[in-house]
């Protein structure tokens, strides 16, 4: 039980499924929770446009209806980061890594740019065949050691899980906006209004540390 | 034995992904490469249910939900991206199916085998053959009558769980009913799904 991130303070059994709350598990659940409360009272940036060769600028106007829908994409964003966090089924991280997916190309979906939708297409394409790694992955790990919880895989008493089930996960993960696959999102970016558009961001950072500890287990 | 079934059904799915994988690199067109990517998605689901359990049943579920979020977002993304939102579109212009009798039998067939498979399974049997009849005959369906049979059935799948929780005795009579509202539930969802390929857009 110790390389897990810690001694679990707490687990929440739900029969089989569970969630967990280690050191570790929990500092990430906390920052997903703060930076998702920050998006629930902050009110969006407005980008600015500075003309060059004068001290003209212009701040772009973002509607209220795009505003409200953005805002609820990201707080869906920050709560599906904050299961992914805690949870201590491989299958539920999964699935909450591909909505974390789904709702970053959300964020950005309800701009009217023509740039910023392309990207958020193409990053769509990205994320979408990068749940077929993750869920395989979620299939042998439940294939090859008869178990989806963490706590047991951690346990040590069960078959060791194969090197293709955890880069199968890493992979899916890193296609759900990780580093190579980043250039896509990186325009999304160009998209106005920051509390929003940095949830992308910090959800796929907590993703990405979380999957560092799932990857160690068994 | 080294190449059991499930190695062999491993193999098949792999080589189907990478097939799947090959043509979306080689594919340029964006409409084309989001319906390959949902062939693509097809092995993934393979790879659960080569699992063979219950459990594999249980999540091939949500990851083909997780799939069809994901896909009607993109679809949506794309109507914007191109700008199609202002071409009506009206049912499948496709001669064959429109005017043959073979739309009939065959979503015929489908209802009856699904309702005699009954659950989860048969309602998506069922439900495709309703989605196939009204894709091929365009609809003037009334939607509030399926609307409600869709309530109906919800109410009682709900009704079934509570038996299981508060009187176990009567399991049998819950699972009949658990199994007879998910086949109307799922039925109906996806016959909904058919009709609203007619739909003319504002």
């Amino acid at each position: 039980m110790s390389n897990i991130g810690g001694v679990p303070f707490y687990i929440l059994e739900f029969g089989d499924e569970l969630v967990y709350f280690t050191p570790y598990t929990i500092t990430l659940f906390l920052l997903a929770l703060v930076f998702t409360l920050l998006v629930i009272l902050s009110r969006p940036e407005r980008q600015v446009d500075i003309a060059f060769g004068g001290d003209a600028y212009t701040t772009k106007q973002i509607s209220v209806d795009e505003m409200r829908f953005r805002r609820f994409m990201s707080i869906a964003c920050g709560l599906a980061s904050m299961g992914a966090m805690v949870t201590g089924d491989i299958f539920n991280f999964t699935l909450f890594t591909a909505m974390v997916g789904i709702t970053n190309v959300g964020i950005v979906a309800a701009v009217k740019s023509p740039h910023v939708q392309n990207a958020a297409y193409q990053y769509g394409l990205v994320a979408l065949s990068a749940t077929v790694p993750l869920f395989g992955a979620a299939a042998v790990y439940a294939a090859s050691t008869g178990s989806l919880s963490m706590i047991e895989l951690a346990g040590g008493t069960l078959p060791a899980v194969p090197v293709i089930a955890k880069s199968l996960l890493v992979i899916g993960v890193i296609g759900e906006g990780m580093a190579p696959f980043y250039a896509a999102k990186a325009e999304m970016f160009r998209a106005p209004g920051a509390p929003y558009v940095i949830m992308c961001s910090l959800s796929s950072l907590l993703i990405f540390l979380r999957v560092i500890e799932v990857v160690m287990l068994g | 034995m080294m190449w059991g079934e499930y190695s062999i059904g491993l193999m098949l799915v792999l080589v189907s992904g990478v097939i799947g994988f090959a043509a979306l690199a080689i594919e340029t067109d964006d409409l084309h490469r989001l319906l390959l990517l949902d062939l693509v998605e097809i092995p993934s689901l393979g790879i659960i249910a080569l699992l063979g359990t219950d459990l594999a049943e249980a999540l091939v579920l949500p990851g083909l939900t997780v799939g069809i979020a994901e896909l009607l977002a993109l679809s949506q993304i794309y109507i914007t991206k191109e700008r199609l939102k202002d071409k009506p579109v009206k049912g499948l212009n496709i001669e064959v199916i429109r005017l043959a009798d073979a739309p009939i039998v065959i979503s015929g067939f489908l209802v009856v085998y699904g309702l005699l498979l009954s659950g989860f399974t048969g309602g998506g049997v069922a439900g495709l053959g309703l989605v196939f009849f009204f894709m091929s005959r365009g609809y003037q369906e009334d939607l509030n009558m399926l609307e409600m049979a869709s309530g109906i059935s919800w109410a009682i799948w709900i009704f079934a769980f509570f038996v299981f929780m508060f009187l176990p005795q009567y399991w049998f009579v819950a699972l009949m009913c658990a199994a007879v509202g998910i086949v109307l539930k799922v039925t109906v969802k996806m016959s909904l799904v058919g009709t609203m390929w007619g739909e003319v857009r504002e």
